[in-house]
């Protein structure tokens, strides 16, 4: 048994070494830029990403309520973790930064816990930068009353424009 | 007791009147606990609702909102100055950047819920609308429709009105943040209100569920008393019956004791007028005598009635069942009742129907008088006619075997009143009736008391002037196969006692009359009489001569029957010490039979003491009888073998050699074998009448007493005639006879050839 832990605990260790498959680099306009704790960057230590490699990502959507929109609304695009997943990022807490300069931290584990989408479509259309766009990290509040309070619609940050691996 | 009775009774009263008012208090608190537990329900649903409020409503989001809009207005309009002076070289995607973002952040004030928040406040509706209006008009330069290349006069035009947003702007954030902290104010302060509320209720509950508690504190309290009373008066009214019962039972038995206590003189009195008879008096003193035997007879019959029906009361009448041979005891009844009978002229049959058991178990002593009583009154009531006793078999209503004895008359009979009255204690027909035909009117009473003690009954049915009819039901409790003690044919019995000659019999009685009835009585017999006033003098007695049984009254002066029987069963002289020891008491009691069982006594002899009785007695202790019973047990009963039967069974006969000398044995199969052809004749007689039932009883008696001397061939005829006698035809039946007179002459050849008839020379 102890052998096999060992075994084990080197595999984990071995793995952030492990040689990552390079993101590829981005071709369009950057709409999002992942830096700290990256293994796969593509621009120097950081990864970036344009709408087509989003796009790329498997892509999912759901209806929810919001605080900022009168009705319901259907959001698309990448969950968050596909996202940090494809940039090989690993850390305990992601610092949002949006357009505006807004900032907010979320801690890693969210995107586990729950199926937090990077949002890049609203009701199946793109949003433009006064829409809240181009990303926005969505929530899926409709799916847990926990999820429903002030700290998790802070979080939701419109206008994403970096997300920083600590 | 009365007066605690009385006292509960009044506090039960006091309870009574109180009950209703105590029924509004409980019910008026249980609506004031209801009402107060809603209300905390609302004012905690009110909070939850208020909560929830703040959070789905997010005011002070909206002062973030419109904070934010202030610095983005701030940030724009750096740029839009900046890009008026640095023209070409002004990065014209930084300024779109800026113009979107705070558009975005406009955007955010159409917002309904942040519409909501502001409505009718003047400070956020003009400048929103200066603000639109602006937006329109940027558009142009700036928005999605634009042209490409930067307009740097549009931008300068448009300055003025940028830079007079400033104000408004700064206002309405102002103004939001004042009115969102106004509505948290008031938020709080109906938080507070709502706090209080709830607070006030809590502890109004507090005080309601305290009253509550104290309420039902009390009424523990009060549950508690009453039980107490209960359990008080449970016990008083308890102690109260026990005293009636013993009372009662006290009764019963002075009762009890009071008869048997004139019996006992009562019999020394009998017993000398009976003496006196033989004395060789004249006619006139014959009819004097007779006169006075019927009235004294008379007097001891109601005397009995008395002490059944005081037994019969106390419960202390103790039904002691055996296997009875029922057409033995329809015989004798037959033989008591025919004499009044034929006095009176009437006819008197009895008859039993064939499906009934041969024996049953039962109380003989009481089914016999249940019949005498019945019996009885059918002949006295009767003038003409026939008195029929009638016995078959029956169920009840839940099924069970019953025996029905059925006693019809031709007699006066009785109207519906005198039926309903029948079984009343101390009435009889109609008072008249009662003078002409005497009784103490206890019979009918008693016996249905017995019937129902058996777990049967006895009903009357009844026309005026055509005559009655009584039946007497009994549960019918057959007999298992069980071993029982046959005794050899009753003829055999009869007459001189083999092996008993002059026997000295002690008899202790204090009583000089009784005393002077036994010595009469005993030398009657044969034998020689010694006596004792009492107990001690009854052990002094053995312990100085021989005796070959003691008759010991019960009740004497000094030491009783049953202390007199410890002492002598402890004496040290073996012979003395083991002398039988018959009990004589006109007590019926069951536990005194037993009492003097225990003490040691060998039986128990009823008085009045007959002639019969006695002897019968004294026969099974020294006669030939009494010694066969335990080696014939289990062969009287058991199966005679099917195919061939052996004419002598010597496996019985060494039975019977190793109970009794060879010589009593030779004595009784030799009297067995003389009375053969009596026997033989009495079979003939009731099979030429037609007397079925004597066929039986004579046919069964033989069996048993072959069957006693291992006879088995003799044996079984004489059961094919006891089993056949009622239904197979009449020349087999004398077949059978004809059967069993040749095996009487075999068997006695048989026995004859084994030497067993031989006497032995002593």
């Amino acid at each position: 048994m102890p052998t096999r832990r060992r075994f084990v605990s080197c595999l984990a260790a071995a793995l952030p070494m492990a040689p990552a498959r390079a993101l590829d680099a981005a071709t369009g306009p950057v709409v999002l830029t992942v830096f700290g704790r990256v293994s796969k960057p593509n621009a120097g230590s950081a990864a970036q990403f344009d709408m087509a490699m989003l796009e790329q990502l498997p892509q999912h959507s759901f209806v929810t309520r919001t605080p900022w929109y009168a009705t319901p609304r259907k959001f698309s695009g990448p969950l968050l973790r596909d996202v940090l997943a494809a940039c090989g990022a690993r850390g305990s807490n992601l610092r949002a930064t949006a357009l505006n300069d807004y900032r907010v931290d979320l801690p890693f584990e969210d995107t586990q816990r729950f199926d937090v989408l990077l949002a890049r479509l609203l009701d199946d259309k793109p949003m433009a930068v006064r829409d809240k766009g181009p990303l926005f990290i969505i929530y899926p509040f409709d799916s847990s009353a926990e999820l429903r309070t002030t700290v998790y619609f802070s979080r939701s940050a419109w206008q994403l424009k970096s997300l920083e691996v600590q | 007791m009365a007066t605690e009775i009385s006292r509960s009774t009044v506090e039960d009263g006091v309870a009574a009147s109180s009950r209703p008012r105590r029924f509004t208090l409980f019910g008026l608190i249980g609506v004031v606990l209801a009402l107060a537990l809603a209300a905390v329900a609302l004012v905690q649903v009110r909070q939850f609702a208020l909560l929830k409020q703040s959070v789905v409503y997010q005011d002070d989001y909206v002062v973030l909102s419109l904070y934010q809009v202030e610095a983005e207005y701030l940030r724009l309009r750096e740029y839009w100055v900046r890009a008026q002076y640095e023209r070409d070289n002004f990065d014209r995607d930084a300024l779109q950047l800026r113009y979107d973002i705070w558009v975005s952040r406009v955007g955010l004030l159409h917002n309904e819920r942040t519409a909501r928040l502001m409505v009718g406040n003047d400070d956020y509706v003009a400048p929103l609308a200066k603000m639109n209006d602006f937006i329109a008009r940027a558009d142009k330069v700036l928005g999605p429709t634009s042209t490409r290349p930067l307009d740097v006069a549009a931008l300068a035009a448009l300055q003025p009105a940028l830079d007079a947003l400033g104000g408004p702007i700064h206002s309405m954030s102002l103004s939001a943040s004042h009115h969102v902290s106004e509505q948290i104010t008031e938020r709080n302060a109906a938080v507070r209100q709502h706090n209080q509320v709830a607070l006030a209720l809590t502890v109004f509950l507090s005080l309601l569920v305290l009253v509550f508690g104290l309420m039902a504190m009390r009424q523990m309290r009060l549950l508690g008393e009453r039980q107490r009373a209960l359990v008080d008066l449970t016990a008083h009214l308890r102690e109260a019956q026990r005293q009636a019962e013993a009372a009662s039972e006290a009764k019963s038995v002075f009762l009890a004791n009071m008869s048997h206590e004139i019996r006992t003189p009562f019999h020394g009195l009998l017993g000398m007028l009976s003496l006196l008879r033989d004395t060789g008096l004249n006619a006139r003193q014959v009819d004097y005598l007779r006169t006075a035997t019927e009235s004294a007879d008379h007097l001891l019959t109601i005397l009995n009635d008395v002490l059944d029906m005081s037994l019969l009361e106390s419960g202390r009448l103790t039904l002691s069942e055996e296997p009875v041979d029922l057409r033995d005891l329809l015989r004798e009844v037959e033989a008591l009742m025919r004499p009044q009978a034929q006095l009176k002229s009437l006819a008197l049959h009895i008859d039993a129907d064939p499906g009934v058991p041969e024996k049953v178990r039962a109380d003989r002593t009481r089914v016999k008088q249940i019949l005498f009583n019945l019996v009885n009154n059918a002949v006295k009531f009767s003038d003409r006619g026939v008195v029929v006793l009638d016995l078959h078999r029956a169920s009840d209503d839940e099924g069970r075997e019953m025996l029905e004895f059925v006693v019809t008359d031709t007699g006066i009979g009785m109207d519906q009143i005198t039926l309903d009255r029948l079984f009343k204690r101390f009435s009889q027909g109609d008072e008249s009736r009662s003078r002409r035909h005497g009784g103490t009117g206890l019979g009918l009473e008693i016996s249905r008391s017995l019937a129902r003690l058996m777990g049967g009954d006895v009903t009357a049915k009844s026309v005026s002037g055509e005559g009655s009819s009584f039946s007497f039901r009994m549960p019918l409790q057959t007999l298992a196969p069980a071993p029982r003690p046959a005794l050899p044919h009753p003829a055999a019995a009869e007459g001189a006692l083999p092996g008993m000659g002059s026997l000295r019999v002690l008899v202790a009685e204090d009583h000089p009359v009784n005393r002077q009835y036994m010595a009469a009585l005993l030398e009657g017999m044969g034998h020689q009489p010694f006596f004792a006033g009492n107990g001690l003098e009854a052990v002094q007695a053995i312990r100085e001569r021989r005796f070959d049984i003691v008759l010991m009254d019960l009740h004497m002066p000094l030491l009783d029957g049953v202390g007199a029987t410890l002492s002598i069963r402890a004496l040290p002289d073996g012979a003395s010490a083991t002398v039988p020891i018959i009990a004589l008491t006109a007590d019926a009691f069951a536990q005194t039979r037993e009492r003097c069982l225990m003490a040691g006594m060998n039986d128990f002899l009823a008085k009045p003491v007959s002639p019969e009785r006695l002897s019968a007695m004294l026969r099974r202790l020294f006669g030939g009888a009494g010694s066969t019973d335990a080696p014939s047990s289990g062969l009287a009963d058991a199966p005679a073998p099917e195919a061939a039967p052996v004419v002598l069974d010597r496996a019985t006969l060494d039975a019977a050699l190793r109970a009794m000398p060879r010589e009593r044995l030779a004595h009784l199969l030799r009297s067995f074998f003389d009375q053969g052809p009596e026997m033989v004749e009495r079979l003939r007689i009731a099979l030429r009448d037609g007397q079925a039932l004597d066929l039986r009883v004579n046919a069964h008696a033989a069996r048993g007493a072959a069957l006693n001397f291992g006879l088995s061939a003799l044996a079984q005829t004489a059961q094919a005639l006891h089993e056949g006698a009622t239904h197979v035809p009449a020349h087999e039946i004398a077949r059978l006879i004809q059967r069993f007179e040749q095996l009487l002459t075999r068997s006695r050849e048989a026995c004859e050839a084994a030497g067993l008839l031989e006497p032995v020379t002593e």
